[in-house]
């Protein structure tokens, strides 16, 4: 690697893999925030680990085709309704021979919040050693912008098209991370891009607490082609989202709420709507119903953190 | 032939004689979830691991679908993996099952079997055997509880073998068998690792190592898919006269073997052949046996390997007969006949044009009686002798 002359950003410190596990070329769709999730989280954890997933964004890349991959990863793909099961097999199968070994499952929100969330939620009441990643870029992205379970109230979807009758997606989303928090977890946070450090700091806390049990990390990954967002602006719409406290950083360690990022002055929902065009057909009353819902979560994370002090 | 090792003799429900058979293969995974009538299989591996009778890592899923994908992924790990479930259970899993065969995951399963699908019947049936018949996995039917015991043990020699490396499903009649108590010779562990030592001196499998660059489970496109099925389904063929091998084997060490793919019995002499598989066949010997007595030339076959379908075998126990019935547990939809009727037929090529009777009996707990297998016979007969029969029977309709 060339030296530049130029200080070196201090997240390369958290960096346990030196080398490149990716083929050259390989690319997602540019801009895209699963792709940037997806070469950060080896670089942090090291590539001694075996990735699951599943059928979503990150599958063209990480199943490869028949005989090659595009990456150096030990991956194991399984159905949308397995990867926490299928994860539970390899990290039994390891404990039983004595090996130690970082099992990483990493999904969209369709498998994690939807299709795949029994065995997600009977892998963490059953406190399996996994690290359970989730990218959540509110809907069924690769299968064409469909809504999921994670599509925030009042966005437009192809299965929530907006018209004379139709206003987006009728319901809030599912709370995933603090569900999982209340599996009683050994570990849950939320991360996002324009917040790496906080993200390294927690991919790290996950592998280290990894032998204690389940950890659950909830990764904010806009989608820029679901969402309609200007291909150069998919970081700008991860730190709206935490400025506006629609997605504030938080942990819970055994139980213990800390926010990881506390935002001194919250900017309103409509400075992260105006960055795509999702919720461009919301108006004062359906941005308003957006606001409720994440002063509320807010306000219940933060009386958790609050709590825990 | 060497003498045959013994092994103590208890009475046990055909649900133990699995959690048995499993126990003694010493898998490093195994998983429980509960559904009736198999919950027992479930239990007794779950105490089995209590006592310290085996160090299998036991994991206590939330469903069948979780339990299939937990040992299929164990198993590419290079565990040796077993699992049990019954009808809907099964059905859940039908996703992950596909998964199995497709990785070429030696996962034994044991499957009390039960009625599905619709109207819910908590009841025996072979109708969910049926709707796996697809799946690419290798089925094994067994008739009673020693049976079951001993085919979960050669399951595990069968899944596991370098030139097969395919999934096992070891069928029994759930009520029928799963909580029927008889005797049964449980082997002593030597014996069952001196059986399967064999796996041992063979290659050893791809597996999964973390930390190379390995992904299990690409997209397969275009010829790449193509490879992979031409050799599943070659590998499946391969799985027939492997089969009769070990249970040769088997048979050698033990002292009990089963003829391998199919059972015949009486069939050399014999001018008509019955077919039946599952607990049936139990009765239908007896009937057979009586018949005989009664001079009429009336033979069996068992089928005891439902897929691959024993083809070569069957054409060669049922070539030269005069007429065959087929008794099924389970239905054909669309072709109002027995599933495995519908596939002996496609065997008329290799057997000849004979008169050909399906039977539907036994669904949803009704007995398979001895006045049904006679009454059957009977038919058979009959229709040997060149009188006008009636192609699909459901038996205990036109009772």
């Amino acid at each position: 690697m060339v030296e530049g002359t130029k200080k070196r950003n201090k997240i390369f410190d958290y960096f346990r893999e030196k080398e490149e596990l990716y083929a050259g070329g390989v690319a997602w769709c540019p801009g895209c925030t699963l792709e940037l999730t997806a070469r950060f989280v080896p670089k942090v954890l090291g590539k001694d680990m075996v990735l699951v997933g599943c059928p979503g964004c990150s599958a063209p890349v990480f199943y490869g085709q028949n005989v090659g991959t595009w990456h150096r990863m030990t991956y194991y793909s399984c159905l949308m309704t397995g990867v926490p099961s299928s994860a539970t097999g390899l990290a039994r199968y390891y404990k039983k021979i004595g090996k130690d070994v970082t099992i990483v499952c990493f999904t969209g929100d369709g498998c994690a919040a939807d299709i795949g969330f029994q065995p997600l939620s009977g892998a963490a009441e059953r406190n399996e050693n996994i690290i359970y990643i989730c990218y959540d870029n509110e809907g069924y992205m690769n299968t064409g912008y469909q809504r999921s379970s994670t599509t925030p109230l009042g966005a437009w979807t192809s299965t929530t098209p907006v018209g004379v009758a139709g206003k987006g997606k009728p319901t809030p989303s599912k709370n995933m991370p603090l569900i999982m928090a209340m599996h009683g977890a050994v570990y849950v946070a939320t991360a996002t891009l324009s917040h790496l450090e906080d993200f390294a700091k927690k991919l790290l806390k996950a592998k280290e607490k990894k032998d204690e049990g389940f950890a659950y990390i909830h990764v904010f990954a806009p989608c820029l082609m679901g969402w309609r967002i200007e291909a150069d602006s998919s970081i700008e719409v991860c730190r709206a989202a935490v400025r506006t406290n629609y997605f504030p950083l938080w942990e819970a360690e055994n139980g213990k709420f800390r926010l990881t990022h506390e935002v001194a002055s919250p900017k309103p929902v409509t400075e992260l709507t105006k960055l795509m065009r999702k919720f461009s057909h919301l108006k004062e009353d359906g941005l308003a119903e957006l606001q409720k819902v994440a002063d509320e979560r807010y306000a219940l994370i933060k009386s958790l953190c609050d709590a825990s002090k | 032939m060497a003498k045959a090792q013994k092994g103590q003799v208890r009475v046990i429900t055909g649900n133990a004689a699995a959690a048995y058979g499993a126990m003694l293969c010493r898998p490093d995974v195994a998983t429980s979830y509960p559904i009736t009538p198999m919950s027992e299989v479930a239990e007794q591996l779950s105490a089995f691991r209590a006592d310290g009778l085996v160090d299998t890592e036991m994991v206590e899923v939330e469903g069948e679908n979780s339990a299939m994908n937990v040992v299929t992924a164990a198993s590419m790990a290079g565990g040796r993996v077993f699992t049990a479930t019954s009808s809907w259970g099964l059905v859940f899993m039908y996703d992950a099952v596909q998964q199995a065969s497709g990785f070429r995951a030696p996962v034994v399963m044991a499957i009390a079997n039960r009625e599905t699908p619709g109207i819910l019947a908590v009841s025996g049936g072979q109708q969910d055997i049926i709707s796996m018949r697809d799946t690419g996995w290798i089925q094994i039917i067994v008739e009673d509880c020693q049976e079951i015991l001993d085919s979960v043990i050669m399951a595990f020699r069968l899944a596991e073998d370098f030139d097969i490396q395919l999934p096992v499903m070891v069928n029994y009649d759930g009520f029928y068998l799963s909580y029927l108590a008889t005797a049964v010779e449980i082997p002593e562990r030597e014996d069952a690792a001196r059986f399967l030592a064999p796996l041992k001196q063979q290659p050893e499998r791809p597996k999964l190592v973390p930390g190379e660059p390995l992904s299990c489970g690409t997209h397969g496109i275009e010829m790449g898919f193509m490879e992979l099925r031409y050799k599943h389904c070659a590998a499946l063929e391969r799985a027939t006269t492997k089969l009769d091998e070990i249970d040769k084997e088997f048979g050698e060490i033990f002292g009990r073997s089963y003829g391998g793919q199919i059972e015949e019995y009486r069939t050399e002499d014999a001018e008509i052949v019955l077919v039946t598989s599952g607990s049936a066949t139990g009765t239908a010997r007896t009937v057979v046996d009586a018949k005989r007595a009664e001079g009429i030339k009336v033979g069996l076959v068992k089928l005891r390997l439902f897929r691959p379908f024993p083809r070569k075998r069957l054409a060669e126990a049922l070539k030269g007969k005069k007429a065959i019935g087929v008794i099924d547990r389970s239905v054909g939809f669309g072709w109002n006949c027995g599933p495995m009727y519908m596939e002996i037929r496609a065997l008329t090529p290799e057997i000849g044009i004979i008169p050909m009777l399906s039977y539907i009996d036994g669904l949803a707990n009704l007995d398979i009686t001895i006045p049904h297998i006679e009454r059957v016979i009977d038919e058979v007969s009959a229709a040997a002798q060149g009188k006008p029969y009636q192609e699909v029977t459901w038996i205990p309709m036109e009772e």
